[in-house]
């Protein structure tokens, strides 16, 4: 057996069997919960969600408004990037300035963002803004990092084939980079969706205000509607904009298969 | 306005230097000093147990060019899952056991916050590391063990601090999503100034939580300097690093640790 094999092996095996080791310490703990517990208070009650006839209208409302913030600060996002990433691209001393200003956004903590803003905003207002300010580094950079990739042979047929500047980077920059920067998008949109979480604190709606009402009213059910619906959502926003990336970048599929 | 309102107002803070300098009525939040203690406490023993599993897994599994696809998958499940939803879930599931508020619902959630970065960018540094010199390496004789210890992970150092330090500012900035599920650590001050709409309270929260993220993350910067082998030390945009490693990796702060889920 090659040394390579017997490292992975050993290495998958504690891996294996630390979280077996967990796995029985856990459910160990959990089943210790007295049954009377179980029973009166159990971990989710299905009848919540399919015997209550408020549900469905308040899971759908309360998915709308995360969708909408969601989707409005992302939006917001990739417009401001993009106009900073072609300032950065046409005036290359920009670049650090931009990128220290953008990561010292996205240093700021999403909690003390929101609870700033909204001493001097209306609620929506302040969590767009910072929103909108979290997708500035992700996007600027993917853009920035999309097109300086792209091949110097690319740029150079572009240039012999007599096109404008303008028209290179329509129809050669913006294009080849357009995989880097289809994932800059959905990295923004995905990190947003569990931002969008937090900004309940300024009573927004949206998922998150099951989780914790759940936790206040220590109503486990709700908490676990809460939890399980924003993953979904955030695991579907995922794969629907992978999506969109293999449909805009078909020439993709057949070079790179990663 | 009422008379006991007008009252309340007179003996508040009129300005945020002035809440900050005061400190006898912080009796339900907690003095700052020992929230800074327990938030950089909670914070430090998360980020050393993700990088304690992530970064050997990682580079043995790199350096066996093993699991690659599984690796990506689950690095980008943990990346999607909104940490909000983990503590919530954590903190609940740790009362109903009577383990109380604190502090294994939000340490877990923060390892689980710091572990796709971390794992996302040892793998790619170690397994991008200079084919030339790894291949010297194994001519000259030096087992795998060897050949990982000392030409593949100090190659890889700059990546994997730079990832450690993105990492480290994400844990403690996040941190602060522990006072929403009854924790304690500086967001207290955050939740508690918007429960009763102290402005300044909530002002003083989010300063001192973004003061403590960056101090760290400036603390960090400086250190790495110290760690990284002197021949790497212009750092990632070393001139073997932007020629090798993929045009999206070649900016100071890897791409691959962005975009974790607060």
């Amino acid at each position: 057996m090659s040394t390579r094999r017997k490292v992975t092996l050993v290495t998958l095996a504690v891996a294996l069997v630390a979280l077996v080791a967990f796995g029985i310490w856990a459910v160990g703990r959990i089943s210790e919960l007295d049954e009377a517990t179980q029973a009166t208070n159990p971990l989710f009650r299905w009848e919540y969600l399919f015997k209550r006839d408020r549900t469905p209208g308040e899971l759908w409302e309360a998915t709308r408004q995360h969708l909408e913030l969601t989707i409005v600060s992302v939006a917001i996002g990739t417009v401001l990037s993009a106009v900073l990433a072609a300032l950065i691209l046409r005036f290359h001393w920009l670049r650090g300035i931009v990128f220290t200003f953008a990561g010292f956004l996205y240093t700021i903590p999403s909690l003390a963002l929101f609870a700033v803003l909204v001493t001097y905003n209306t609620n929506w207002t302040a969590a767009v803004i910072a929103l909108t300010s979290y997708t500035l580094l992700i996007i600027t950079r993917n853009i920035v990092a999309g097109i300086d990739g792209v091949p110097q042979a690319a740029l150079d047929a572009a240039d012999g084939l007599g096109m404008s500047r303008i028209q290179r980077l329509r129809k050669v920059e913006v294009p080849l980079a357009m995989p880097v920067i289809l994932t800059g998008v959905r990295v923004a949109t995905v990190t947003i969706v569990g931002l969008v979480g937090i900004s309940v604190v300024i009573q927004l709606g949206g998922l998150a205000t099951y989780i914790f009402d759940g936790f206040k009213r220590t109503y486990s059910t709700v908490l676990v509607l809460g939890t399980v619906a924003m993953v979904l959502l955030a695991v579907s926003l995922d794969l629907l904009l992978r999506g969109v990336e293999r449909l805009a970048t078909p020439w993709a599929r057949r070079s790179a298969a990663r | 306005m009422s008379a006991a309102a007008l009252l309340a107002q007179a003996s508040d803070p009129t300005n945020l230097w002035q809440w900050l300098s005061t400190s006898e009525e912080r009796t339900v939040t907690g003095d700052i000093p020992s929230q800074v203690w327990v938030t950089l406490w909670h914070s430090v023993l998360a980020f050393v147990v993700a990088a304690a599993i992530a970064i050997p897994l990682a580079a043995f599994l790199a350096h066996a060019r093993r699991a690659e696809v599984a690796s990506t998958w689950i690095v980008n499940l943990g990346r999607v899952i909104p940490t909000v939803t983990i503590v919530g879930l954590l903190a609940l599931i740790s009362l109903r056991n009577g383990f109380g508020f604190e502090p294994w619902p939000i340490v877990i959630a923060l390892i689980l916050l710091a572990l796709p970065p971390l794992y996302a960018n040892t793998y790619t540094a170690v397994r991008d590391a200079l084919p030339e010199a790894v291949g010297a390496a194994r001519a000259m004789g030096l087992t795998e063990m060897q050949i990982l210890r000392r030409v593949e992970l100090p190659l890889a150092t700059p990546l994997i601090l730079a990832a450690s330090r993105v990492a480290l500012t994400q844990v403690v900035a996040t941190e602060a999503l522990a006072a929403l599920f009854g924790g304690s650590g500086l967001g207290r001050y955050i939740t508690f100034g918007l429960a009763n709409r102290d402005t300044f309270e909530v002002q003083a929260g989010a300063v001192l939580v973004a003061g403590l993220a960056m101090t760290v993350d400036l603390l960090f910067w400086f250190v790495t300097r110290f760690i990284v082998p002197k021949p790497l030390r212009p750092a990632p945009a070393s001139r073997h690093a932007v020629q090798r490693i993929k045009p999206t990796q070649s900016i100071t702060i890897p791409i691959n640790s962005l975009g974790g889920t607060p």
